[in-house]
Order: structure tokens, then sequence, then C-alpha cells
């Protein structure tokens, strides 16, 4: 019996070479190793086809002829092959430095870490010397299927905290230890940012090139990072007096723009434009008694009302 | 030793034909370093191709094979003259990998790893519209100086879990990033032991003159928090609301109430970090055990307080 790999290997080349989508017995007519009896022979063909789809080939299923009802199997050049790249050897140098630098999810040996190599390899193989760890991205299942939709322009849905929404994804960003999609949510009508850990389902995709992106669409300003700016409530501008010792954290973290005052003692006096009042409570909170909420007084009185319930539960 | 599958050896041979076409002639031990397998691997696979090719598998549609004096070549085998595109998870980590170097600060942006980028996203299609940000630190790059050369160097502190600032000197052995944050695995003369630094927390660098022995190996490892039996053990109740709490920390375990409610365990090393999980959950949260802590809870609540007296 002919090896299982000189098998695939000829199965391949047999599908990429026809020129007409072939039969399951045409198949097995030019490829040897298939059994005779017939129910094991497609048995057979259909573990082979699931090895190679595993393996990224694209084998298409098509009529045989317009108006047919039978169909067959054919492997198209141009979705098999990969572009050329026309890599040099700094740049094959320079990418083994980031896959071997950057570890996703698990480790170096499995997952995407491994699918990481496996692209490198494809791209003319390993080049230079391996870097030690210098990132660890965590891997979110939903990825590759996001990023496809995102490169292809393919609407996608999706479940998100029990809800069903449907997204244009416009791109993908790592931000803070959580990887996002970020795009056109078609229920709202806006850009919206989700974190890819916490959707619920598998990533649903539409045909490709369902969307156009805005131009200079840039995925790092869409998603803006202060929690208190995301939420439904009367906009008010708070003013946060923030003490020496974390003052200098505070203006790297909100921008020196965001700094209204600065004291002799050192400490700084922040504006902070406040939509989501939990958020902006739990914010300044963080800095423990570092931090003071100086107005607005409905603010301040929001603070010193829940305080004051902390306050008094534990003599309760 | 387990034999690779058959799926694993067809993607290598599937990846390594495509360069042996282009280059003719290439030496064995040169193609089993370029793909990481060794050659013993690679003369098993190579063994192989001479039984691949086209109906009716005659000599001249049969893939040719030589191996001369260590070098390879390869006829007949055009039809596998280009790899396999690259599938989506491929794609993705390669690009992430090469986005999060390129976010290092100090990385060159118009080097040899942003054009190998450009090209890969020309081929994969999407444009720009993938980020990967490392956030900045303003003493990242004295930091990551020093652990490149060995120097020890000492610091300012600001320990988030004691909400103090303290000056120590540490000998930098690793500058990394994870979780979102960059770090410093080091060892610290403070504490007589290795530590693992928070960079954003590090308002002062200042150079020694003096050097470490950098072979030492590390014992802090890459865990970022490991419990101490010693830290003090908190039970909490949680409402939906404080939900976040059993996605954000490390818990030692989780309990769904038939209320909906979460009883959570967590290991709470340093006071302060618990006072402001505790400030920031409110009437979220609910101290079950140790009492104690609900009195420090109030406590802490009523120090704030005395701010807006």
């Amino acid at each position: 019996m002919a090896d299982r790999l000189e098998r695939l290997t000829n199965l391949v080349a047999v599908l990429l070479e026809t020129r007409r989508p072939l039969t399951l017995e045409e198949i097995v007519e030019r490829v040897p190793g298939y059994p005779t009896e017939r129910e094991s022979c497609r048995r057979q063909f259909e573990r082979d086809k699931a090895t190679l789809r595993e393996i990224g080939v694209p084998i298409a299923l098509e009529a045989l002829h317009a108006f047919d009802q039978e169909s067959g199997y054919r492997i198209h050049r141009e979705d098999y092959e990969l572009p050329p790249l026309d890599l040099t050897d700094d740049e094959r140098v320079a990418l083994h430095l980031a896959v071997t630098a950057v570890r996703l999810g698990g480790g170096p040996a499995d997952g995407p870490a491994g699918a990481g190599r496996e692209a490198l390899l494809k791209l003319g193989g390993i080049e230079g010397e391996a870097a030690p760890t210098l990132a660890a991205l965590p891997d979110v299942p939903a990825l590759p299927a996001l990023f496809d939709a995102y490169r292809r322009r393919a609407p996608v849905s999706f479940t998100y905290r029990g809800g069903l929404r449907r997204l244009d994804p416009y791109g993908i960003l790592f931000r803070n230890g959580h990887w996002y999609v970020v795009g056109r949510d078609a229920d709202r009508e806006a850009i919206r940012a989700f974190r890819a850990d916490r959707i619920e389902s598998s990533i649903e995709a539409g045909p490709g090139g369902g969307f156009e992106r805005p131009d200079g669409f840039d995925p790092a300003s869409a998603l803006r990072d202060e929690p208190w700016r995301f939420g439904d409530e009367e906009p008010v501008e708070a003013r946060v007096l923030v003490g020496p010792a974390q003052a200098g954290w505070v203006e790297a973290d909100l921008g020196a723009a965001a700094v209204a005052e600065r004291r002799d003692d050192g400490s700084v006096v922040v504006r902070m434009a406040v939509t989501n009042r939990d958020a902006f409570r739990s914010y300044v909170l963080g800095l423990l008694d570092h931090a003071e909420v100086l107005g607005p007084a409905e603010l301040r009185a929001d603070m010193v009302a829940w305080l004051s319930t902390l306050a008094g539960r534990g003599t309760a | 030793m387990t034999r690779p599958d058959a799926a694993v050896r067809l993607r290598r041979l599937l990846t390594v034909i495509p360069w042996i076409v282009d280059h003719q002639g290439s030496r064995l031990d040169d193609l089993a370093a370029r793909f990481g397998i060794k050659v013993a691997e690679l003369e098993r696979d190579l063994e192989l191709v001479p039984f691949c090719g086209l109906p009716p598998y005659t000599p001249d549609r049969l893939i040719d094979c030589e191996i001369v004096d260590g070098r390879v070549f390869l006829r007949f085998a055009e039809y596998f003259g280009r790899p396999l595109r690259l599938t989506p998870a491929e794609g993705f980590s390669l690009l992430a990998a090469g986005q999060a170097l390129l976010a290092v600060p100090g990385a060159d942006e118009k080097g040899s790893l942003a054009s190998a980028l450009g090209k890969l996203a020309g081929v994969l299609g999407g444009g720009d519209g993938m980020a990967v940000e490392l956030g900045p630190a303003r003493y990242l790059e004295p930091l990551r100086a020093a652990a490149a050369a060995s120097e020890r160097v000492e610091i300012d502190y600001y320990t988030f879990g004691r909400d103090e600032l303290t000056t120590r000197r540490i000998d930098p052995r690793a500058v990394f990033a994870a979780a979102g944050q960059w770090y410093v695995d080091a060892f610290c003369h403070k504490a007589g032991d290795d530590r693992l630094f928070r960079v954003d927390r590090v308002r002062g660098v200042r150079p020694t003159g003096e050097h470490f022995d950098a072979s030492t190996p590390s014992a802090a490892g890459p865990a970022l928090f490991n419990p101490r039996p010693s830290d003090r053990r908190v039970t909490l109740l949680l409402n939906a609301g404080a939900a976040w709490v059993a996605e954000s920390y490390p818990l030692e375990s989780v309990e769904e109430r038939p209320d909906g409610r979460l009883k959570v365990i967590l290991a709470a090393s340093e006071r302060a970090w618990l006072e402001r999980l505790l400030l920031r959950l409110g009437p979220a949260a609910e101290v079950l055990d140790p009492a104690e802590v609900r009195v420090e809870a109030a406590e802490a609540a009523r120090r704030l307080l005395e701010r807006y007296g």
C-alpha cells in the first residue's frame, strides 16, 4: 500500500493541474493508493480532504458543467499559491526576531505562536538568530476569524454579552493587554469596539468586499480607553486634584492637555470629560488618598455619598 | 519518538519543495536549519518525493530528486513552485508578532521589520487597520539599556499595593511586556530576592556604575502574581455588576449562588490593593470573611472622606 503522505502529495498535484473539476471516480483513477471498495474509498477520500483543508489547501467543490447536478473537486492555483513577497534576507531576519521575541498565547511550540513560525517557513524559512521573549500577548480563539474577515472586508456577526452584534470590522487593536475588534456596528450605526475574548460565539462571516473602510481609519484613535467617556449620561467636566506622588502618572495617563493647573507642591488639577459617573468614580478611587474631586458640586456630592455609605458599613 | 503525522509532513513538503525549486543545489544541512528540522527528517521526506507526480507516473511525470554531495536538486516539480497561502491564523500571528516588536519604543519604524510587514500586509490585504500597542512607560528605555549591559541601577519605585515610594538598587535581567504592562525582572538588593517591577511605577532611574553577573538565572520567572501561602484570603459576595472582578484577578475559587451572586475567594497580599478594590466595588460587594476586612474598608472610606470634610 502506498504511503499516505505520497497519496496526499499526488492528490494535491492532480487537483492543482486539472483544468476542470474531477469526480471522485476520476480522482481515484489518477491517484494511486485508494481502496477499491467504494464506501471505504469514499471514507478515505473524505479523510484526505479534511487533512488538506486542515493545513489550508483550498479544495473547491464545483459543478462539472453548467446546469449539471454532479460536482467535482479541483484546486485553483490563484487560491493556493502565496503571492511573491520578495522579502530580503534582512526582512526575514527581522520577522524571525519578531516571532521569537513575541509570544502569542501558550508558548512557542503550540497554537498561534506555532502559526507565526509556520508562516515564516512559508516565507522562506528561518534566517538569523532567535530573540529572547520581549512581549507576551494573549491568544483568543476568535482572532484568526476576525482577522480574516477584516482583511477580506467581510461583515461579521457574533454574540456579545448575550446579544447578537453585526459589525463591519474596520480594524484589530491590541491595547492594555486585550485584543479588540473595532468597526461599524450595523444596528447602532456607529463605531464600536468589542473585546475579542468576550465574544461568546463563533464568528459568522459574510462574503468578502462587503464594505468599504473609511479612508484614514485608525483603530487606535477609534478606541478611546477612557471608560468615563463611554456612557450616555449628561456630559459634565470634572476637576480632580491629584497629589504629588501620583501627579506624574496621572498626567502620563490622561495626557498633558488634561492638566488645568500645576501647584507648587507638585500636585495637579486635571479635567476629565465624564459621561459615565461610575467609571469616573472608580478611576478616582483607584488613586486612594492621592485624589480629590473638586467639582462640579454634583460629582463631589456623589463621591461623598458613596464613601459615606461605605464608611457606615463597618460599624453596622 | 512519535512520528509526525501525514498532515505535518505534507505541510513541510509543500513548504520545502518550492524553496528548493527556487534554490537548486541547496545544502541538506542548510535546508534543515532553515526549516527547523533535523537532517534525517528532511532526508526521509525527500526520499518520498521521487514517487510523487502526475499520472501516468512515468519517469518524465514524476518529480526528479537528486542529492549530490549533500546538495539537493529537484526537477519536474513546477506545480509546487510556490508555497501555500498563509492560513488566517498564520497571517494574523506573524503580523501581530511583527507589529508588537515594532511597537517597542525605540524600534526602527523605517527598518527591515517595517518593510517586511508592509509587504505582508500588501499580500494579506486589510491595509493599516491593525495595530498593537504595548503602552508607553517613561523609564522603559534606560531600564532596557541597563538590562542589555548588565548594569546595576538605583530606582525610585511606587509600590501600588502599599501606596508607598521607596528607593532601591536592582540588577535588571530582562524587560518585557505582558498583560498590558511593561515589567522588569530583577534581583532587588533591598528585598534580597528576585522581584518583578512594573515599569510604569518606576519614578526614577540612576546609574550606580556597577555591573552584575548576568549569568545568574532568574527565580522570579514569568509568573506575574504568585499568591504566597501567608497572603490573606478574602471571601467576597459579588453582585452581577461586580462580576468583572472574576475576569480581572486570579481567584482561588468562584461559586455561583442560586441568587446569581458570585462567591469568590482571592489572595490579597497588600492592604492598599484590597482597599482600592473594595472602595471601587462599594455596595456591589459584601465581605464575608474575614470580619476585620469589613472594618478596614470602612476605615479607608472614612480616611478618604476627611479630604471632603
